[in-house]
């Protein structure tokens, strides 16, 4: 029986094995990070061969392939840092004069305008602003938006048609609208609240989201509020137009689908337009060549390119159309504001958790 | 996993400690303050006072979170020890046909990371009962949660009780109690350390969960404190509600060291012990092997089929749209992150669990549980500290590869010092004196004696942080280097506004389950040799 205890020694080899197989492997893994750890200190300096940064709070795959193509044609070398523009904007505060960010490009207006109320932005180049339709770019001009989407309805034609939707989201406060409707706190969500602050005013806007809280269904996600609604789960759903048109094109057209997308047609601000903007950040080191990716990313023959046939945004050159088989945007009726002001995230912020929503 | 039994029965057989030395003293105290640096960001970053807390934490909402928190840390762990207890019990003490197939079988939802689980269940429920919610909200994440994290109990559950003697059991018979009773009495008391070890685990891991929860519409502390940080950039807020966490992590460490209890299983007199008599299934072996396999359609059925079937898409269309070689980066990134982490949080993570067993005392476990309590803040914040801290004092550092793997060490370093405890336990002072009489010094003694001598518990450290360090989402996505990304943060981007058919997601989930399975098929490996398992061993 004592022999038992000597066995131990024997059954453990294949282990050690393993333990120093796994050494040797990191010790070769070691010497290959080596370089990556030094990543952050190679880039300075050199202006001969540039590498723009660009945070993107955009969906990672449109981010990289405006990247890609960019890099193609000016030979500019571009890193993409994708994330939420919340977050982005969070940490290009943080990082204050040491950002190694040259581009921020957003989803929404919200945090571009906030960043712009600081004074971090770098004025943008007319000629860019020129380039897209004016009613989405900021009074400030100090960014640019190259593309937007429009708030909208999804509904399931099966659970509700579409005259029995509300004329205004305002009335979704009302108990008659109970577990019928979705939505998603998402950064399109936070714009409507902050266009509601500063067009119905605070107090009015925090009993929109308390009616909503009671009435409505948190999915979390705006995609979830698709599949939802889609699915049939639910009736009707607030979202943003993109995602829906998303899954027709996945799934071989809009007529494929079983739910619909609304367009609100009252200037209603359930039929909010939202641009997605890009801006040269002032502690930039690359300042002619992040205004370059600016003036290309408006530019019809560019980024405009691009946004038409990548991804179910519009598009803001004239004469640049969606292939998407969007709705034209000439004919939606958004509610008329300066994209510029809709920079009060903090109070947005505030009423959101104030309200028990995130 | 299995640590947690053996390296009290370590402490167990050393009642009186001599004082620590402060070679050792001073890296793990160290290496502890290292672990606290997010919770001190927490309590002292600018702007954070009492006053402040406590307005952040007057919204109604608050209440709401912390409630749906508990409920769902209770319930999870509950369910994984139900399931995780029953399934060891199944394989190890009864007749059930072809044990070692359902040994294995049993513990591999270990290697497919909680938000693949959730989020193939979500696809699967669109497939199949597309206007049924049944998988949402609280029940549903008890459910598929419980399924993705009960090898946690069921893996030490499992080796303990391989380990255990029967001897007392049977007494217990012989006195007369029925046989469940018996087991529940004697047997199941026994096993309290290695339940409390992998419930541990699942309650914590819950508290830090957030892409499963997100997927499966379930609003706890930590998506809100996500959805703070990146919906509303509101860090302020984002950190009160981590403060919450971060005192639900001490009260959930306190309630381990209560379960646990002050007693180890022991075993009087030497020889070894007997495997039990296996219970008769009898009649009802048809119900539980039915039961098994319906366990396994659950736990791995639903992740294989629609990784499969998401895969399958793909590939008859054509791989259409499908980036291969960005599939290849992101797994070569993630294999470098895991290995290095795997490996310097081995090293650093030594001198706590030599503290840990060798010199139980109140400075012991005062450093070893403070390297728990970033384990159960969710990465976005650890993230958020990282990034305050680097970007003004370590500024050459802030979004390199290394300060990634800094931030994963800080997360999964209770995880190595729990397992190398184990190791470390196994190789007794005894062995030390025998050295040091002998005339070689400490450090020598510890290079050729007791570390030789741990080294199956600091490997499986080791490999319990590469499987961790693979499944890492959230504090990727904010300290990742630019322009690089892991399996686990591509398979999440799919999320984002994708169609849930699974076959954008499909390749790196595979992937990454290809490369998590590894580690987790060798813990699971030697978590079944006879010679080293958890549980009593003399």
């Amino acid at each position: 029986m004592n022999f038992a205890k000597g066995t131990p020694r024997a059954t453990r080899l294949p282990s050690l094995a393993r333990v120093g197989l796994l050494v040797l492997l990191g010790a070769a893994l070691v010497s290959a990070l080596a370089p990556a750890f030094a990543d952050g200190a190679a880039q300075a300096g050199s202006s001969t061969n540039v590498t723009l940064t660009v945070y993107s709070g955009q969906h990672e795959s449109l981010g990289e392939a405006l990247a890609a193509a960019f890099e193609a044609e000016t030979g500019i070398k571009v890193a993409v840092r994708s994330g939420k523009d919340a977050n982005l904007a969070n940490q290009l505060l943080e990082e204050g004069a040491r950002s190694q960010a040259d581009v921020f490009i957003t989803e929404e207006p919200g945090q571009l305008a906030a960043l712009d109320e600081k004074g971090l932005l770098a004025p943008v180049d007319p000629a860019t602003l020129a380039q897209v339709d004016q009613r989405l770019n900021p009074d400030s001009g100090d960014w640019v938006a190259y593309a937007a989407r429009s708030r909208v309805i999804f509904y399931n034609p099966s659970l509700i048609s579409e005259d029995e939707l509300p004329r205004s989201i305002l009335d979704l406060t009302d108990p008659a609208w109970k577990g019928k409707f979705a939505y998603a706190p998402s950064g399109a969500f936070v714009s409507t609240v902050t266009y509601l602050i500063t067009s119905i005013g605070k107090e009015r806007t925090r009993a929109w989201l308390e009616g909503i809280k009671a009435n409505g269904v948190n999915l979390q996600k705006n995609g979830a509020v698709r599949d939802a609604v889609e699915a049939g789960q639910i009736a009707f759903g607030l979202s943003n137009h993109y995602y829906w048109y998303l899954l027709a094109e996945k799934q071989g057209g809009p007529d494929k689908l079983a739910s619909k997308v609304h367009f609100m047609d009252n200037g209603d601000a359930g039929a909010l337009l939202l641009s997605s903007g890009a801006a040269v950040l002032k502690t930039s080191t690359h300042q002619a060549e992040a205004q370059r990716f600016l003036a290309w990313l408006t530019d019809p023959q560019g980024g405009q390119r691009i946004i038409a046939t990548t991804t179910p945004q519009y598009p803001l050159a004239p004469g640049v159309e969606s292939t998407m088989g969007l709705k034209p945007l000439s004919e939606l009726s958004p509610p008329d504001v300066d994209q510029g002001s809709l920079g009060g995230v903090d109070e947005a912020r505030d009423l959101i958790i104030a309200t028990g929503i995130i | 996993m299995t640590p947690e039994p053996e390296a009290r029965a370590g402490q167990h057989r050393r009642p009186r400690s001599a004082k620590p030395p402060l070679a050792l003293v001073v890296p793990a105290v160290l290496v502890a303050l290292l672990a606290l640096t997010p919770v001190g960001y927490l309590f002292f970053r600018g702007g954070m006072s009492l006053p402040r807390l406590l307005h952040e934490l007057s919204s109604p909402t608050t209440g709401t979170l912390i409630r749906h928190t508990l409920l769902l840390a209770v319930g999870v762990t509950l369910a994984s020890i139900v399931l995780g207890v029953s399934l060891a019990v199944l394989v190890v003490r009864t007749d059930l046909p072809a044990k070692r197939f359902w040994t294995v079988l049993f513990a591999l939802p270990l290697g497919i990371p909680a938000f693949v689980t959730s989020y193939t269940w979500v696809a699967a429920g669109y497939e199949f009962a597309p206007r049924s919610t049944f998988i949402y909200g609280l029940r549903g994440a008890i459910i598929v949660l419980s399924l993705a994290l009960y090898p946690y109990v069921y893996l030490p559950v499992m080796a303990a009780l391989r380990g255990l003697d029967p001897a007392q059991e049977e007494a217990a018979r012989s006195l007369g109690a029925r046989p469940f009773l018996a087991f529940f009495r004697v047997t199941l008391s026994q096993l309290r350390t290695a339940i409390a070890g992998g419930s541990l685990i699942i309650a914590l891991h819950m508290l830090a969960e957030f892409g499963a929860l997100e997927l499966l519409r379930y609003q706890t502390l930590t998506t809100a404190i996500v959805q703070r940080v990146t919906v509303l950039s509101a860090p302020e807020a984002a950190r009160a509600l981590s403060v919450v966490l971060a005192v639900g992590s001490l009260l959930f460490l306190a309630a381990d060291a209560f379960l646990r209890g002050r007693s180890t299983p022991t075993r009087m007199g030497g020889g070894v012990a007997r495997s039990a008599v296996p219970w008769r299934l009898g009649r009802t072996k048809a119900v539980w092997l039915g039961a098994c396999v319906l366990l396994t359609i659950f736990a791995l059925g639903v992740p294989l089929y629609s990784m499969v079937t998401g895969l399958a898409r793909l590939v008859l269309a054509g791989g259409a749209g499908f980036d291969w070689a960005r599939l290849g980066s992101a797994a070569l990134d993630t294999a470098q992150y895991a290995v290095a982490t795997a490996l310097v949080a081995s090293v650093v993570a030594i001198p706590v669990s030599l503290l840990a067993v060798r010199y139980p005392g109140w400075l012991a476990t005062l450093t070893e549980r403070s390297t728990w309590i970033a384990h159960s803040l969710p990465g976005v914040v650890v993230s958020l500290a990282l990034v305050y801290l680097s970007v003004r004092w370590l500024t050459p550092f802030y979004q390199t590869s290394a300060l990634l793997v800094a931030g994963y060490i800080i997360l999964f370093l209770p995880i190595a010092v729990g397992a190398q405890q184990v190791g470390i336990a196994h190789a007794s002072p005894q062995f030390d004196k025998v050295s040091r009489s002998l005339g070689i010094g400490g450090l020598a003694t510890f290079f050729r004696v007791t570390l030789p001598l741990a080294l199956p518990g600091i490997a499986a450290g080791a490999v319990l942080v590469l499987l961790n360090v693979g499944k890492e989402l959230t504090m990727t996505l904010l300290l990742h280097p630019t322009g690089t990304r892991t399996l686990a943060t591509a398979l999440w981007a799919t999320t984002d506004g994708e169609v849930l058919d699974f076959s954008a997601a499909a390749p790196y989930a595979v992937a990454l389950v290809v490369i998590t399975a590894i580690p987790a098929f060798l813990l699971i490996r030697q978590t079944l040799q006879p010679s080293r398992g958890g549980g009593s061993r003399r």
